[in-house]
């Protein structure tokens, strides 16, 4: 029996106002740790101060650069007045192209949101789609044909489908561009690419979601009543998976947002994925610690926003019950 | 269980399908959500591949390649130089001579506006130059012009002062671009590199971050008019890409192609390959203080013996590159001719091996992404095949140079590596690469020491070239490092460019010629 | 159990050729003939050469050692790492298990590849640092799972009885508490295996995984990027190795949630059931 969720645990729930200061305290406190933990890592991965001088630059030219930046005081003072400036807003200039690294990340946000929706739109329409036929066509062809493709998706590493993808649809029949931002068409083979995993993801709780819901009494009322599949769907099963499979999408969105960065050097999508690893390699300090503070924030927020959304509702209203 | 299509369940259909209809118009809003950044294609605009996007359009910060070839046609130079016989050309500066062995003097071109119609003055010259001497402006050119004391006018002409007697002023000097000083001080730097306004043959136009940047011709230019009218640099980080770019003719021009795309845009008949030696070297450098086997000459006299220059130069450049004497290109100054060429001799490089007691040893090679993986490995491949084994040790960028240029000397046996000064000058070269206490030296030779110190202060071309002899047959004695090849630059275009590229690796509009198909 | 043979089969298979490599391999792997670059596949090199002239087959027959090995490696560090911290959070409680518990949050909510590019950054790129990095940023899942699990287990009947009886707690944790909380984290661990392989393919992708000349699926498929034009067998098959591989693995995976942890089916239930750090009741 697929169980989605045992009631009586979702009833058990408090959503209090103190339950809530408590997860929002935790959250705060892990975004805290997040950053210190990356300020102090990046500090001991390396010097920024020889890859922004020249060729034929002096050991005291990159003295130089080191004092400018701030990076030959002590760690302890460094990360005291980073904060201080953090809880201000000023995140810093960026070392390599001398702006504030707020605006770069301004610039290249849109992009990675953007490709983030895309695929997010692209895996709800397949997968919820997929999820539902199966599970309504159980033991049917559908299944045994879409089950696999799932399956699939699931497995294909994301830069593996984007490459094949480029090679198919850019190289092989010119169709589509292979890289950077170039209209809406060009956002099509990334979007593909972020897709397919989330798709499976969605197919599986869908499908899962669907299939409990279609061993519930009111279902077999509902049919001894005459109604069709169709009617079914959209009047009862709807409602009722919507709850975990949007649950799933949130965490997937957010997983999206942080995690396309191999898409996006495949596609040289100019955002925020493009944007981690070239700072990273070029250690720009500002830079990265601003990316890991905002991906580490959408994150917990949306992991928050989910929590306390299953918190507040309980199931036992709008799932099962009587028919409209 | 039958697919029961009831009559009200029409409209639910109709509702779900509108429903997905929204859902796709969104992923279709949600991408021109951000306005699409499609070439122009007026006549005569030209739009150019890049590899990356410029990290500043301020020309007295970062100077690598993709970043000026957007700015130096935005801005005017002091001076340029000759593209087939690299001699000094009057630019901005229309005469020049040394008044004394410390002061230089250089006559203003008069009649030269900014693009916002101020004049230029020799005022905005010494501030170009004096911008980039100071420290809290944190140029990263501070070392090429670090022979300049200060700039300073006298009437209408530019007066530089040096510290010290210095030879390759005027060199430095080709790559000088120069900025209206009133309005950088009217709006500061920051804003200036967003909004940049230069004299030069193009007007910057437009940039989306991280994608592209846009150039017009500029109607107040002081030169001929060019043929092309705009330009559109696109950032696109992958090779293969602009090579797709190319032939499916959405770009016009690619820069910084590989031997590899080269072969592949020279098999299609509507592009065709532009390509130029260059100044840069691909070189070895050894670790002669601590680099285990390395610390002796032999071993490295074999090292230079054991390499297959040809079959890089024919297999991993694919005929893109061509032999050299020593880590300078015939292009520079002090190149010596009278030196051999390297040879390949595995014969003698197992010879010298035994000689040394090297065979069956471990050397460990330094590198890191940025350095081409394939030269590297083939490089370990041909010391194997002599007898010495090579580690590959390879980290990224910024742990790379920590290592190499520890003053302590605690790296590896050996590294590669490309090196270009931008100078045409043996000082450009050797000096950083050999000189004692050099980030890069891992050598030490107090004759030699002499020898660049004095070559970098004598003004005087002949002598400068006794002295760069002798210092070269000492490179050549001890063998701290050793050059692979001479680079070429090669960039790949349609049949609407028509343009001859230097050796300078510079990427001046104004001597482009487009063709109207 | 009929539906696993083809997986299991083809495990087995990958493990032969990781084992049987050096017997396996047509070619060196590592053998540079700069000749024969990029030739395409062939009487003499089935899947094509590489940009050095390397036989592609040989390069992906010795991958799989690379990929197997972190992968495995990676699971079993992170997954002994994060049961151990699991269960002593659960266990003991206290401001101990709060402060594990909230350096479990803060991983949890990096983004993999920020952290994974971050941690080779600082140790450098290295198979070692490969498994370390990967075994840093994944053992928060096992740590959860064993976490819920302890605290479930320890509200039993028969642990509370244990309690009372005065036995030392070590002996009931591990005599009660971890056979509990092994199934679970075996799940867990067959789950993330697949994706360990994916990970390092796409951390060699990067560049950030092991280096040249060590043949590795994601540094084979980097190259195809950079040829991908001119030389379509370097991106297509490592990549087709890796998708079975993940494939075999996935099923695997699922074949050992179901049999081991049938009412966990649900991806979403399982992570509400994680966060819900309450003693509970006994459900069916």
């Amino acid at each position: 029996m697929t169980a989605v969720l045992p009631r009586r645990r979702l009833a058990a729930l408090p959503a209090t106002p103190r339950y809530l200061a408590g997860r929002i305290g935790q959250s705060l406190l892990a975004l805290f740790g997040v950053v210190t933990i990356v300020f102090f890592a990046l500090r001991l991965s390396g010097d920024p101060a020889r890859l922004l001088v020249p060729e034929g630059a002096t050991a005291a030219d990159i003295a130089r650069v080191r004092a400018r930046l701030g990076l030959d005081d002590s760690l302890w003072h460094q990360y005291t007045t980073f904060l201080g400036h953090a809880v201000r807003g000023d995140l810093g200039y960026s070392y390599v192209q001398n702006r504030p690294a707020t605006d770069l990340l301004a610039e290249r946000l849109p992009y990675t949101a953007n490709l983030a929706v895309a695929a997010l739109v692209l895996s709800l329409l397949f997968g919820v789609t997929a999820g539902a036929i199966t599970a309504l066509r159980r033991g049917r062809w559908q299944e045994r044909v879409l089950m696999p493709i799932v399956l699939a998706g699931q497995a294909m590493p994301a830069f593996w489908t984007g490459l094949l993808l480029v090679l198919l649809f850019s190289v092989g029949l010119r169709w589509l561009p292979s890289t950077g931002y170039d209209g809406p068409l060009s956002l099509l083979l990334p979007s593909v690419t972020l897709a397919s995993l989330s798709a499976a993801a969605i197919a599986r709780v869908t499908r899962g979601a669907m299939l409990e819901q279609l061993s519930q009494d009111y279902v077999r009322t509902a049919r001894a009543k005459g109604a069709g599949t169709w009617r079914l769907v959209t009047r009862h099963l709807a409602r009722n998976t919507a709850i975990p499979v949007l649950t799933v999408a949130a965490l997937e969105l957010a997983n999206l947002l942080g995690g396309a960065v191999v898409t996006e050097v495949i596609f040289a999508w100019p955002g925020l994925g493009q944007l981690t690893v070239q700072s990273v390699a070029a250690r720009d300090f500002p830079v990265v610690q601003a990316i890991v503070l905002l991906a580490s924030a959408v994150y917990v927020v949306v992991n928050l926003a989910t929590d306390l959304l299953y918190g507040v509702i309980d199931p036992r209203v709008s799932s099962g019950g009587d028919h409209p | 269980m039958k697919l029961d299509l009831i009559k009200g369940s029409r409209r639910r259909r109709a509702r779900t399908a509108a429903g997905a209809l929204t859902a796709v118009a969104c992923l279709g809003g949600a991408a021109c959500g951000i306005r699409p950044a499609t070439a122009d294609r007026a006549p005569g605009t030209l739009v150019i591949d890049t590899a990356n996007y410029p990290s500043t359009l301020d020309p007295g910060k970062q100077y690598d390649a993709d970043t000026y070839a957007v700015y130096r046609n935005i801005f005017d130079q002091l001076l340029r130089r000759d593209p087939r016989t690299q001699a000094l050309k009057p630019w901005i500066a229309t005469s020049w001579k040394q008044t004394d062995a410390t002061t230089w003097r250089f006559a203003i071109r008069p009649g030269v506006r900014f693009s916002d119609g101020s004049p230029l003055t020799a005022e905005d010259a010494a501030f170009s130059v004096n911008r980039i001497l100071d420290k809290r402006f944190a140029s990263q050119q501070f070392a090429n012009f670090s022979m300049i004391s200060k700039a300073t006018t006298d009437g209408a002409d530019l007066v530089v002062h040096t510290a010290q007697p210095a030879p390759t002023l005027l060199t430095y000097l080709t790559t000088l671009s120069v900025v209206p000083e009133r309005y950088v001080r009217r709006v500061g730097d920051e804003r200036f590199a967003a909004e940049p306004i230069g004299s030069g043959p193009y007007v910057f136009a437009s940039a989306t971050a991280g994608s592209q940047v846009t150039v017009k011709a500029n109607p107040l230019w002081w030169g001929p008019r060019p043929s092309v009218r705009g330009a559109v640099f696109r950032a696109v980080p992958n090779v293969a890409s602009r090579v797709v770019d190319l032939q499916s003719r959405k770009a016009d021009l690619a820069t910084t192609l590989t031997p590899d795309a080269a072969d592949q845009i020279k098999r299609d008949p509507r592009l065709a390959v532009l390509s130029t030696p260059t100044e840069r070297v691909a070189y070895l450098a050894f670790n002669t203080i601590k680099g285990g086997p390395a610390t002796d000459p032999r071993v490295r006299r074999a090292i230079a013996a054991a390499i297959d220059y040809a079959a890089l130069i024919r297999n991993l450049q694919r005929g893109y590159a061509k032999p050299v004497n020593s880590l300078l290109t015939p292009l520079a100054f002090g190149y010596d001719k009278a030196l051999p060429d390297a040879r390949y001799d595995p014969a003698t490089a197992r010879r010298l091996i035994a000689e040394a007691g090297a065979r069956g040893k471990t050397v460990v090679m330094d590198t890191s992404p940025s350095f081409n993986p394939q030269i590297v490995q083939a490089i370990q491949a041909d010391l194997a095949a002599v007898g010495l084994t090579v580690d590959i040790r390879s980290t990224d960028q910024p742990t790379y140079l920590k290592k190499v240029q520890d003053p302590g000397h605690n790296w590896g046996s050996l590294r590669f590596g490309r090196w270009s000064c931008s100078c045409l000058d043996a000082d450009g070269v050797i000096y950083p690469l050999f000189h004692t206490g050099g980030i890069w030296s891992s050598y030490t030779d107090p004759a030699f020491d002499r020898l660049v110190e004095q070559g970098r202060r004598v003004i005087d071309p002949e002598r400068r070239a006794a002295l760069y002899d002798q210092a070269f047959r000492v490179l050549a004695r001890d063998l701290p490092g050793l050059g692979l090849f001479q680079d070429y630059a090669i960039y790949g275009a349609n049949s609407r460019v028509r343009w001859t590229p230097d050796a300078q690796e510079s990427f001046y509009l104004d001597t482009m010629e487009v063709r109207r198909r | 159990m009929k539906r696993l043979t083809v997986p299991v089969a083809v495990l087995g298979l990958y493990l032969a050729v990781a084992l049987l490599a050096p017997l396996l391999a047509p070619d060196d792997p590592n053998a540079v003939t700069l000749a024969q670059r990029l030739l395409p596949p062939q009487a003499h090199h089935l899947m094509g050469t590489d940009a050095l002239g390397r036989d592609v087959l040989s390069r992906t027959m010795y991958g799989t050692r690379v990929s197997l090995l972190v992968a495995a490696a990676a699971v079993i560090v992170a997954g002994v790492a994060g049961v151990a911290l699991g269960m002593v959070a659960g266990w003991r409680g206290g401001w101990l298990g709060a402060v594990i518990m909230r350096v479990v949050d803060s991983v949890l909510s990096v983004p993999f590849f920020l952290l994974a590019i971050l941690v080779v950054a600082v140790l450098g790129p290295s198979l070692v640092n490969v498994v370390v990095c990967l075994a840093m940023v994944r053992w928060p899942r096992y740590a959860r799972v064993a976490y819920s699990t302890t605290l479930q287990t320890r509200g039993r009947g028969f642990v509370r009885a244990a309690v009372a009886t005065g036995a030392p707690g070590r002996w009931i944790v591990v005599r009660h508490v971890l056979p509990e909380v092994l199934p679970v984290a075996i799940v867990v661990g067959t789950l993330e295996f697949g994706l360990m392989v994916v990970y390092e393919a796409s951390l060699s992708f990067l560049g950030l995984g092991v280096q040249p000349p060590t043949a590795s699926w994601g540094s084979i498929l980097s190259d195809g990027q950079q040829y991908i034009a001119t030389a379509w067998w370097l991106a297509t098959f490592p990549g087709l190795a890796l998708f079975v591989l993940v494939l075999a693995v996935n099923l695997l995976g699922d074949a050992a949630r179901d049999r081991l942890d049938p009412a966990r089916r649900a991806a979403v239930t399982r992570r509400r059931l994680l966060r819900r750090a309450e003693p509970a009741e006994v459900t069916a």
